[in-house]
Parts: structure tokens; C-alpha cells; sequence
């Protein structure tokens, strides 16, 4: 039942909400903050209680409103459409902008001169209105400075680096994490560093890499600019603290959790160093901060908890808890001596907030283990790999969208999703690493592209009756291409092309969603996409989704129980007694799955034994842009050149343009332009958003698998990308943080 | 070129041809075996005959340089004709899917091709 503590919480913020739409003038007026439009999940009684009192502030709009929606009246979605025009697309020219206004009712920092969102702004789109840097100019583009943020693996952590960091820019400042979790803040124009904090995360954090995608910033308002933590700059770490720290000197918030701390592994079971950490950046709706955690792949059914959290921007209290197997009896955390459901699906990327609404939207990825999947639960099933919308303020779920059942591919959902209006309705459009990208409304979660149905797909003999024999597909845009045949095989020299078809023939392989199996079998779409964490940007001036996507196989095999025994695989938590070590090597290769009668072991990117070249034909990766309209391709184009890569491992210096694998999204600028690094090139790159083409680039010290921003000092524009490195893709390690911007006259 | 006349005019070896030829007869023999091998293999799974034929035609065309046999050339000339409209039927112009399909086969042409010499030398001794 309800607890007294999460009550008081419910009420408190709703009460604000209701009172800050009566005061502030602006787009959230259009929708009443209380308003739980679907109705799904509200019959329970407990909901009425935390409800009641926006009823009495805020009026029976609420439901009227949420009614009319349903209806499809006309004057809801036109005031939605206007407010998103407001907000993230507020005209081509940059915008100053105070954050005074009651945070509650849905103030959000603009994206513009600032970036103060992961994905830019308020709306995840990673589009900049800034328009200085052009085709015509971008040729002349110059560094205008490379800041290091020190961190660099040392002893253990050697091999286990991927920051993936993407810094936000609010103000004079330029706000990071590092791989370690060390927050960081450096002046925009100069590098120059204003602060830092250490969180000391120790080496044995450090889950499948060390990655921290970045920061989230919360201003409160009820403090005024000047005063302690008055913006908070807030990350999660790899041993899964949540820590906020005053945006402007660094100093530990102490009104937050313990000394600016909370400690994540509350209710989560015993600490296993490295198999819960949280990698991406809170989302931060009405005042709560939302976050997952990334529980590591394929150690053992009983995993930690993918529980879904939401904690006080003020206090960092627990303000709610979403277990999904249990969401009434845990969302005040779980009852004494009791953890979080274990091994249930878990959220390890970037959610979106939307102010709007109150809603917080949660890629999810899948059960703890997952390539067997007889032992989940029902409800594990019905919520794995979806996108699951809750209310941001009582963490009580509204809809939810599958993009796979009953998942035995690891096809997390990795990409934060993106708000947009299409066709006049309020929306949000999800990639997913298979490629499909879908369109919802995200009010209702129904879907506003077509979804087919994809039928009598094979079962296998592992587990023929768990296995699907139907899937969704995205029938408006799909990033994956044709299953692959024989002639798509590939390799460096006519004997390992041999030995790669002899693989393909050896294969089980029936197309698209080919089942698990002890003979090799090869899986396409691999496991990084499609699309996976860097998502896609949209440009909205030009109605264009630009689309990143690795296009490489998986060949993979199950392996029995008494087999893995054999060789000595362990889970985490096993090896943790026995020396220690967790971390690094690729995701998969060699997973014990503990619980399930196989292990799983994964050649991710199917490479030849004999060269280490891929199996398949080039390209591995491509940028492709999509009509917004239609859904159709206006242009796709490899990404990525062979420069760095080559037979043994040899770079082949060729500046062939052959479309490598890539991790890290792109920014899309109103100037015209797509900035993006991601490949394992280490080139960042302008392309003519229009046309694909590449017009600039330059060579970075380091991987550049992370998302680039744009944003604005003083009348100049920069582009900023963090060349970090990343051990799964290959790349050299790095703590470089480098902007550019045009020649000073 | 001059390697391998050299080799002759140093008459090292007046029953067969030089180190060079021999050398390069081995090479094809050995790349020929595996790949003939893999190739029936591949054939058996159901796969391309292209591997079982052509790894044949570079075990015959060893098993000729060997013997010092301008027939070697004949022999590899028409693997090689035979490769690229191989290649070409199955992939097309998608000049990355010709890579491992034409190179490394035309890398051994232009080393068969230079044997000429030699092997007249061979065959007029012979």
C-alpha cells in the first residue's frame, strides 16, 4: 500500500505543479500538470489517494482535458504543437534564457546558446538552432581548444575505457563527467577548468567499460542564483551513487542524500562491485530524478534489479521506486529485508523527460540473461525491450510499447527516445537496435507510423515453445538491410572468404531473428543496432531524421551448461570471491548466464580467426536521412573510412569512405550541418545535412565514440566532441575534449 | 623478371626450373590445397563450387610450374578468366566484394606471368 513518506511526496509535488500552472503563463498550460489521460493505471485506489489533491487544485480540467485528447479534438494537439515549438525549436537564433521560473510546472533550459540537455534540449532531438557555421564556412573550421580531463585507465582499468561522455553547456560553463565519474566543469570559450570533483570511484567499479554518457542539471526554485546548489549538476556513477554537486563551484550538495550523495545499492542485494552501475545520465522530470542502472549482460538470472528510480532533486530522498515485477508492493523501495525483483529488465540508457506531460520515457533493455529466456517471469516478458512511459511524479506507469517479445538477442533498447509533433500530434520516436524506428503518441503509446506483424519465424529447438513466432516491425522506416547470403561474405583474402562462407554454411540462419542454438548461429542485426545509444538526431528545419547505424552480424553459439563448467566461466559475483577482476572484453564473449542451462559465447562483428577482418561486405556502419513526412531515405551513405583499419590489424591509411561500425550519435545543426565522430576512424566530421556529403574533418587522438554538441559564446558558435576512446569499438583511449569553432576575424 | 632468368642463366638446375619457379609452384600447391579442400568442404555444406574448382586450377598449375611446363601458365591464365567472371557474376561492380574475389588471384597472376621466360628456358632444355 501506499507508504505515508511516498504520499507526502505525491501530494507535495502535484500540489506545486497545480499551482505553478496557475501562475506561470506558457505552454504548460495547455495541459493540466495532474492530468493521467489514459486512465489505465489510475483505477487503483492508492492512485486516488496521491491524486486528489491536484483534483482540488487544479480542477476537473484535468480529466476534461485528458478527454478531449482522446477524442482527437483538434485545439489539445494545436496547443501541444505550439508549446513544442516554444520550447525546443524557439526560432533559429540562439535564446537567453533565465531559469527562474517554478521548475515544477515544467520550465525547461533551452537549447540554443546552451546545451543543457545530453540531447540538447528539453525535447532530445540533438538539433542546435544555431546557424553561424554553415556548408560554405565549415571548411575553414579551427580547434579552438582541447582541454584533458586526466583521466586515463591505470592498472586494472587498462582495456575497460569507453566514456562516451557528452558534456552540457549552461551558461559560461561546460559541464562532464569522465570515465571515473570526476565531474567536471571547464569555461566554454577557453577550456580553461573552473572545477572538479572526485567521486573516487574505485577500479573494480568499472562494469563491461567505463562510461559516463554524461550530466543532468536541475535549478531550484526555490533558491536564488548565488546560493548553494542553487543548479545542481547531478551524474550516476559506476559503483551506483547518485551525486549532485553545485553547478557553480563543484562543492557536494550536503541538502542532497548524504553529503551530495545516495547510494544506489540500496535494496538492490549484495554489492558485487561492476554489476550494477548507472552509465547514463539521470532524466530529471518536475523535480525528480529518474534513473536505471546498467546491470551487466548475461552473468546470471539472479541479477540485481532493473528497478527504475526517482529521487528528490532537492533532498535526494526516494520519491518512488518502479520495480516492474512488483510496482504497488516496492515503490517505496522494498519492505525490510527484501530487495528489488531480481534479474528483471533493466534501463541502462538515457530516458527522456517530458516536462509536459510529467512523463518519463524508459527504453528498456532485457532480462538479466539474455539469450535463454524459458525461466523469466510472465511480467518480465511483457515489459522486456519496451518502451514504458511513467509518471515522472508517482512513478506509476502509463503506457508501454514492445519492440520485441520475448527477446533472446540482446536487443536492448539502447536509443534515448525522441520527442517531436508529427502531424500535429505530440509524439516520440523510438530507434531501436534492429533498425525499426517507430513513431508513438506519446501521450496514449499508440502508435502513429505502422507497425506490422512479421509471422511463422523459426522456433528453434532450444526453447521452441518461449521463442516467438511472431514480431513487430516498423513498416514506416527501417535501418536494418536484407538478410545476408552467401556472396556476402567477405574477408581479406580468398581463404578466409572461404572460411567465412564455410561459417555462413555451417550456420543456423533463417534470415531476421534466426532463434539461439549450440550449432553457431549467426544473429542480424547484431547487438549494437541498428541504432543503439548515440540515437538519431532530427532536423526539423529541413523535416530530416539523421540516422546513424552499425550494420554487422553477430555469430554466436550457445554453449551447454557442463561445457561453460568446463571452462570456467563464472559469473561476476563468482569471480568477485575468486580474484576480483569484472570487466572489459566484449559484451557476451563467453557470458555464463548462471541459472539458465547455457552460457552464450558471441563473435560480435563476425570476424575472420585469419586476418581479424569481418566476415561480411563493408559498409559496417552508415548515416542515412530520413524523410519525417514519408519515412523514406533521401540519402544513405556509408560512415566511417578505412584509415584506421586493415588486414592483422594494420592500419590501411586508405581514406576509402567504407562505412566502419559506430557507437555515438550526431548534432544537427540549423546551419545545415551534421557534426558527428563515432566511427572507429577517429575523424569528426561535417556533413551537408541535405546531401550526405562530407565537407570537413578532422583527425581526433582518440576514438570519438561519443555525441558531439553545438553551442554558443559570445557570438561565436563552437562544436564540441569528447574523443575518449572505446575498448569494445577499438578505438585509442583519450581524455580530450576538444571544441571548434570558425577563424576570429 | 631478371630474378628468375638469373636464376636460369646460373644453369643451377639443368632438369627443372629455378628456386624461384619452384618456389612459386609451391606456394600455389599449398594455397591450392586449402582451398580446393575448404572448397569441397563448402561444397558438401551446400555452398559455392567455385573454391573446389579453382583451388584445383591452382594445384594443377603448382604441380606444372614444378614440372617446368609453360601449360602451367595456360592453366592459371584461364583460373584467373574464369575468377573475374566469376567474381563479377556474383557481385557485380561493388568494388569492396571484388577485393577478396580479385586481388590476392591477380597477385599470383603477375607472379605466374613473369615465369614465361623460364619456362621456355625449361622447355627448350627439356
Amino acid at each position: 500500500m501506499f507508504a505515508t513518506r511516498n504520499d507526502t511526496h505525491a501530494r507535495r509535488w502535484l500540489m506545486v505543479t497545480a499551482a505553478s500552472v496557475a501562475l506561470v503563463a506558457g505552454p504548460m498550460t495547455a495541459i493540466p500538470a495532474a492530468a493521467q489521460d489514459d486512465g489505465a493505471p489510475q483505477t487503483a485506489p492508492e492512485a486516488g489517494e496521491g491524486a486528489d489533491a491536484s483534483e482540488a487544485q487544479s480542477t476537473e480540467g484535468g480529466n476534461d482535458g485528458a478527454a478531449a485528447t482522446e477524442d482527437g479534438t483538434e485545439d489539445e494537439t494545436a496547443g501541444d504543437a505550439a508549446s513544442e515549438d516554444a520550447g525546443d525549436y524557439a526560432g533559429d537564433s540562439p535564446v537567453e534564457q533565465s531559469i527562474s521560473a517554478p521548475f515544477e510546472a515544467g520550465a525547461t533550459y533551452e537549447v540554443g546558446s546552451d546545451w543543457p540537455y545530453w540531447g540538447g534540449g528539453p525535447s532530445a532531438q540533438r538539433f542546435s538552432p544555431l546557424d553561424q557555421i554553415t556548408p560554405e564556412n565549415v571548411g575553414t573550421l579551427e580547434r579552438a581548444f582541447v582541454y584533458r580531463t586526466g583521466d586515463m585507465p591505470e592498472g586494472s582499468a587498462e582495456g575497460k575505457y569507453s566514456p562516451e561522455m557528452t558534456p552540457v553547456k549552461h551558461g559560461d560553463d561546460l559541464l562532464m563527467c569522465s570515465a571515473m565519474n570526476i565531474l567536471i566543469s571547464i569555461d566554454a570559450a577557453t577550456g580553461d577548468e573552473n572545477w572538479r570533483f572526485d567521486p573516487e570511484v574505485p577500479n573494480e567499479a568499472i562494469p563491461y567499460g567505463a562510461s559516463c554518457r554524461g550530466v543532468s542539471l536541475w535549478t531550484d526554485p526555490d533558491k536564488a542564483e548565488g546560493d548553494a546548489c542553487a543548479t545542481k549538476v547531478i551524474e550516476g556513477t559506476i559503483d551506483a551513487r547518485l551525486i549532485a554537486v553545485d553547478a557553480a563551484t563543484g562543492e557536494p550538495c550536503e541538502d542532497f542524500g548524504e553529503g551530495g550523495m545516495v547510494d544506489m545499492w540500496e535494496g538492490i542485494g549484495e554489492r558485487v562491485p561492476g554489476w550494477y552501475a548507472v552509465t547514463a545520465q539521470p532524466a530529471v522530470v518536475r523535480g525528480v530524478v529518474v534513473t536505471g542502472a546498467q546491470v551487466k549482460d548475461g552473468q546470471a538470472e539472479d541479477a540485481p534489479s532493473g528497478v527504475v528510480r526517482g529521487y528528490d532533486a532537492r533532498t535526494g530522498e526516494l520519491v518512488w521506486a518502479w520495480d516492474l515485477a512488483a510496482p504497488e508492493e516496492m515503490r517505496d523501495g522494498p519492505p525490510e529485508g527484501e530487495v528489488y525483483t531480481r534479474g528483471t529488465p533493466n534501463m541502462w540508457t538515457a530516458a527522456t523527460a517530458d516536462e509536459e506531460l510529467g512523463y518519463v520515457y524508459l527504453p528498456l533493455g532485457n532480462s538479466a540473461v539474455d539469450y535463454y529466456g524459458s525461466n523469466r517471469s510472465e511480467v518480465e516478458n511483457e515489459y522486456a525491450t519496451s518502451l514504458v512511459a511513467l509518471d515522472a511524479t508517482t512513478g506509476e506507469e502509463v503506457w508501454k510499447f514492445q519492440t520485441v517479445r520475448n527477446d533472446v538477442w540482446d536487443y536492448d533498447l539502447g536509443s534515448q527516445a525522441t520527442l517531436l509533433d508529427y502531424q500535429g500530434t505530440p509524439a516520440i520516436l523510438l530507434p531501436s537496435k534492429q533498425g525499426d524506428i517507430y513513431i508513438l503518441d506519446r501521450e496514449t503509446g499508440e502508435p502513429l507510423t505502422p507497425v506490422g506483424e512479421i509471422t511463422d519465424l523459426p522456433q528453434g529447438d532450444i526453447e521452441p515453445d518461449f521463442v516467438a513466432d511472431s514480431q513487430p516491425v516498423s513498416e514506416w522506416h527501417t535501418l536494418r538491410k536484407d538478410p545476408l547470403t552467401e556472396r556476402d561474405m567477405w574477408g581479406f583474402t580468398p581463404i578466409d572468404q572461404l572460411w567465412c562462407r564455410i561459417q555462413f554454411r555451417r550456420a543456423e540462419y533463417e534470415g531476421y531473428l534466426t532463434p539461439p542454438s549450440t550449432d553457431p548461429y549467426i544473429q542480424y542485426p547484431g547487438y549494437n543496432g541498428g541504432s543503439d545509444w548515440g540515437s538519431v538526431a532530427i532536423d526539423r528545419d529541413r523535416g530530416l531524421i539523421i540516422a546513424n547505424y552499425n550494420d554487422v552480424p553477430n555469430y554466436n553459439y550457445l554453449v551447454p551448461r557442463e561445457v561453460a563448467d568446463e571452462k570456467g566461466w563464472k559469473s561476476i559475483a563468482e569471480r568477485q570471491d575468486a580474484d576480483g577482476g569484472s570487466g572489459g572484453g566484449a559484451e557476451g564473449a563467453g557470458d555464463p548466464q548462471v541459472g539458465a542451462p547455457y552460457a552464450i559465447q558471441v563473435n560480435a562483428g563476425w570476424r575472420s580467426g585469419l586476418t581479424g577482418m569481418p566476415c561480411t561486405n563493408p559498409p559496417y556502419g552508415g548515416i542515412r536521412a530520413i524523410d519525417i513526412e514519408t519515412g523514406e531515405t533521401v540519402w544513405d551513405q556509408p560512415i566511417g573510412t578505412a584509415r584506421r583499419n586493415g588486414p592483422f590489424g594494420i592500419p590501411s591509411m586508405l581514406p576509402i569512405r567504407i562505412g566502419t561500425p559506430n557507437n555515438g550519435g550526431s548534432v544537427v545543426t540549423a546551419g545545415g550541418l551534421t557534426f558527428i565522430g563515432a566511427a572507429t576512424d577517429n575523424l569528426f566530421r561535417a556533413i551537408e545535412t541535405e546531401t550526405g556529403k562530407v565537407l570537413w574533418s578532422d583527425v581526433l587522438p582518440a576514438g570519438g565514440q561519443a555525441n558531439p554538441i553545438a553551442y554558443e559564446v559570445d557570438g561565436e558558435q563552437y562544436v564540441l566532441i569528447s574523443a575518449g576512446g572505446h575498448h569494445f569499438m577499438e578505438t585509442p583511449v583519450g581524455d580530450y575534449i576538444i571544441a571548434y569553432k570558425l577563424p576570429s576575424e | 623478371m631478371t630474378t628468375y632468368e638469373d636464376t636460369r642463366g646460373h644453369g643451377v638446375s639443368s632438369s627443372g626450373p629455378g628456386w624461384a619457379v619452384r618456389l612459386l609452384a609451391w606456394v600455389c600447391v599449398l594455397f591450392g590445397l586449402v582451398i580446393c579442400g575448404g572448397g569441397v568442404w563448402l561444397l558438401l555444406l551446400g555452398g559455392s563450387w567455385y573454391y573446389a574448382l579453382a583451388g584445383a586450377g591452382l594445384i594443377a598449375t603448382g604441380i606444372l610450374l614444378n614440372h617446368g611446363s609453360m601449360k602451367a601458365v595456360a592453366v592459371y591464365v584461364v583460373v584467373w578468366g574464369l575468377t573475374v567472371l566469376w567474381a563479377f557474376w556474383e557481385v557485380g561492380m561493388d568494388g569492396w566484394a571484388l577485393v577478396p574475389r580479385l586481388v590476392a588471384p591477380t597477385v599470383i597472376l603477375l607472379l605466374v606471368l613473369p615465369c614465361i621466360p623460364a619456362l621456355r628456358r625449361t622447355r627448350s632444355r627439356v
